[in-house]
């Protein structure tokens, strides 16, 4: 029987297909600005400048097998310090997409298909009944045992409803009551919202196998889901990804979407500059020390510095602006935790600590006690990280903090908080 | 879904985000002008932190820049430099180095005299100004004292026995050690990550415990570009602290981390103190209404126009594009402005690269009035609302010269004046 020959692109081809108009690989001075400043460099005996140095010399087998591919976040920051604007992260993509299925890290590939395989699209495969069973329980009980809120909603499939609210699996799969204090702002500031029984899930781990049809095949059934509903606008919940693969793939197949998308962090900043969610930092007494991580997927891949502004405008409202410290880079050229593209779903933990080593100084050096963060990769990696490296700093959602300065954070929703926090609020 | 244009209302809109354009922000600032800041990653990360005014002139090397300004002016009429008055030079200078150490980067005020400093090859160069982290290595170079330069294991771009082979000559007192960075055994360094990694207290201990063991008697410690990224004097001072030792840094090549700490300082600061940035993208389009000079441009969400009544063309040469080198001719690819140039491709460049009396083409660019406005190919201003700052501008060979810094910041200062008083009308 023949062997199967791999599948192959010519990267240089793709390369020079990406770059900007009046740009020039010969250009390229190969300054190492994008190595310099990649997380990844130096993994797998790899780093952006060689992989685009290797393209141009038609080393494309080289690139097509190299496993740094799945070490590369895909977080765009070799782009952005790039005098040529050269779009690595994009080539990293394509050679994704050449790898084989049962080669490509099973967690991600498993995501995948878990994602594709019942309406929810949901990464955790948890199926529309059982996300509805789980709201409807977790909502009873609050009403039941939170006296304060006996008429708070959790609307499902409401018909018209404003916001079409997302949800990342891992809360009603392994944390329910997590989705208590983003239900209790939406009561707080009158929100007209709804989840959705379908497609309701956040993540999307399609587009970080490389495999573009099954990444078309997910958003279709979201934007559907947003469509047949009739909101205004989809709202992305605090959760990185979710917003860039939505947003991204809407532009990038042309879909038609009848709706706005918006992100959690700018609904927050919004809704407190219009004095609709009166928060402030009067509970931090003790000037417990804070700081944020800006997720690459909605901070220096999408919005830029609006978001990181209102990240900041918000983090500094909750906790007070002496309280607050930025790391170092910031906003748009913060550095990816090592948590995304997939990077905590494909099981190569000893890279994805090694990569995370920056996050992890960037954190030490501003000797915060908390990492806010509105994005679930960033929260669970930023969290290993310091358990590995010996951090002394906890993470946590916005909508912990929001309800914490309200007031409003009930019994079951403290997870995150350190005994300081605790300490402050009983 | 539609994208939807963001709009961006300005008095003056500056187009290059180097070294000029940073300094035409900053002077913008200072006189109360809004302005926003537009421009793909400058040239600015590759410079070693020195600001040169002018360094080399007819021939030789220059102690006194102020009396090459006066020489350059008699001999070359066309030069940036030549219609500006040296106080103003001196004001302008002063005014930037003062603005970049309040906000963080510590750096030595203008002298009356060119200060000599190490390069990354171990060469030396005569320059006006440097940062503070980079002060004592002028002072342990001119004492001739007892220097020990480190490197480190996988730094490429930066060897402490070059330096050190280099300047012995004149520099009797040196040696060179190559140590391994705390934490990182193998693989390479970038200085980058070094830089960040000692903002960490703990690394900066264990940085100290190596240097104590690995010192013997010298007086000074010369360390490659690395201490810390956005404070850099607060790194040097604790790291001074912890070994009681003299310690200087010594730029490494490019990209180095005086550049990243001017580019990351200036994005985060400036924006603080009014201006709209908007990093790393390229202005692709320019109109001049005549209600207002429209700028297209877009970043990864969606496409920007910004209106604004004057504007700054800071576009560098060559490598940011604010040049365009073509099979024949040379074009100034925005504006679309008459670029002076060699007559022919065959006049760029003469026979020997190292040829002592430089290349044509380097002296290639924009040609403007006193006022640094563009003209346009009949020799009129082409625009009253459009000026020209930085190494764009025509008749300087800014490497050769040892001018960059100072075509930069004086040119930027002057345009800003002008630009303001146009605005007051």
């Amino acid at each position: 029987m023949k062997k199967k020959e791999k599948p192959s692109i010519s990267f240089k081809d793709k390369a020079l297909e990406l770059l900007p108009k009046n740009a020039s690989y010969n250009a390229c001075l190969t300054c190492g600005l994008c190595s310099s400043g990649c997380p990844a460099s130096n993994l797998e005996n790899m780093d952006p400048r060689k992989f685009i140095r290797m393209a141009m010399l038609g080393m494309d087998k080289e690139l097509a097998e190299t496993p740094w591919v799945w070490l590369c976040t895909q977080c765009r920051r070799c782009h952005h310090v790039c005098p040529m604007s050269i779009d690595i992260a994009q080539l990293v993509f394509f050679a994704r997409g050449l790898w084989p299925d049962e080669k490509k890290p099973a967690g991600i590939v498993r995501s995948c298909q878990l994602t594709r395989a019942t309406d929810s699209t949901s990464a955790m495969g948890l199926p529309p009944d059982d996300f509805v069973f789980v709201v409807e329980d977790v909502l009873a009980e609050v009403q039941e045992t939170q006296p304060q809120f006996k008429n708070l909603k959790a609307p499902i499939d409401k018909q018209g409803a404003h916001f079409f609210v997302n949800q990342n699996s891992r809360e009603p799969m392994s944390e329910p009551d997590e989705m208590v204090p983003l239900w209790k702002i939406f009561d707080y500031v009158g929100a007209d919202w709804t989840y959705s029984s379908k497609a309701w899930a956040a993540e999307n781990f399609c587009m970080f196998s490389g495999d573009e049809a099954a990444w078309y095949e997910v958003i279709k059934k979201r934007v559907d889901a947003v469509n047949n509903l009739g909101c205004k606008v989809w709202l992305n919940t605090e959760c990185g990804h979710s917003y860039f693969t939505m947003w991204s793939a809407i532009n990038r197949f042309e879909m038609d979407a009848d709706f706005e998308l918006q992100n959690l962090v700018s609904c927050y900043a919004q809704w407190i500059r219009e004095g609709k969610l009166p928060v402030n930092s009067d509970w931090n007494t003790a000037n417990i020390t804070f700081t944020v991580q800006d997720p690459c997927q909605i901070v220096r891949k999408a919005y830029g510095e609006s978001i990181a502004e209102d990240m900041r405008f918000v983090a500094k409202t909750l906790v007070g602006e002496e309280n607050f410290i930025d790391m170092q880079p910031n906003r748009s050229a913060n550095y990816c935790c090592g948590g995304g593209g997939g990077f905590l779903q494909a099981g190569m933990t000893e890279h994805r600590r090694a990569y995370g080593k920056r996050k992890y100084d960037q954190i030490a050096a501003t000797q915060a006690k908390y990492v806010l963060t509105p994005c679930h990769n960033c929260h669970s990696q930023i969290e290993d990280l310091g358990h590995h490296y010996g951090g002394n700093y906890h993470v946590i959602h916005f909508w912990t903090l929001i309800c914490l300065s309200l007031g409003i954070l009930g019994e079951n929703e403290r997870t995150y908080l350190g005994d300081d926090l605790i300490a402050l609020i009983d | 879904m539609k994208p939807t244009i963001r709009h961006i209302e300005t008095e003056l809109a500056i187009i290059g985000t180097g070294m000029a354009g940073i300094a035409a922000s900053i002077f913008a600032l200072n006189r109360g002008i809004s302005c926003t800041l537009a421009g793909n990653t400058g040239a600015l990360a590759y410079t070693t932190g020195y600001l040169d005014l002018l360094g080399f002139y007819d021939g030789r090397f220059l102690d006194d820049p102020w009396q090459g300004l006066k020489n350059l002016k008699e001999s070359n009429e066309k030069h940036p430099f030549a219609d500006l008055d040296p106080a103003q030079i001196r004001a302008a200078f002063a005014e930037f180095t003062s603005f970049i150490s309040d906000i963080g980067i510590g750096y030595t005020n203008p002298e009356d005299t060119n200060l000599q400093a190490i390069t990354p090859a171990g060469t030396i160069k005569p320059t006006l100004c440097v940062p503070r982290t980079m002060a004592k290595g002028v002072r342990a170079l001119h004492e001739g004292a007892s220097c020990t330069i480190f490197g480190f294991k996988g730094l490429k771009g930066f060897s402490a026995r070059q330096i050190g082979a280099n300047l012995k000559a004149t520099w009797p007192d040196i040696q060179a050690k190559i140590i391994a960075f705390p934490g990182h055994e193998s693989g390479e360094l970038y200085a980058e990550v070094a830089a960040r990694s000692l903002e960490v207290p703990g690394t900066r201990a264990l940085l100290a415990e190596l240097l104590l063991k690995e010192a013997g008697e010298a007086a000074y410690i010369g360390l490659p570009a690395i201490l810390g990224m956005h404070n850099p004097d607060s790194v040097l001072k604790d790291l001074e602290k912890l070994t009681g030792l003299s310690i200087f840094e010594i730029p490494t090549m490019p990209p180095s981390v005086p550049g990243i700490r001017l580019r990351e300082i200036v994005e985060q600061t400036l924006p603080k103190r009014g201006m709209n940035l908007v990093p790393q993208q390229k202005v692709k389009k320019i109109d001049f209404g005549k209600e207002s000079i429209v700028l297209q441009l877009s970043d990864n969400f969606g496409p920007i126009e910004i209106k604004a009544k004057t504007a700054l063309l800071a576009t560098g040469r060559f490598l940011s594009g604010g040049l365009e080198a073509h099979f024949d001719h040379v074009a100034e690819p925005l504006v679309g402005l008459p670029v002076h140039q060699p007559p022919s491709r065959q006049e760029w460049y003469r026979e020997q690269y190292l040829d002592g009396r430089g290349h044509e083409i380097h002296l290639a660019g924009i040609e403007t009035d006193q006022y640094f406005r563009p003209l346009n190919k009949d020799g009129d201003v082409f625009d009253k609302r459009l000026f020209a700052a930085g190494i764009v501008l025509a008749h300087q060979d800014w490497i050769r010269q040892r001018c960059g810094a100072g075509v930069a910041i004086a040119t930027a200062f002057e345009a800003v004046k002008e630009i303001r008083l146009l605005l007051k009308k």
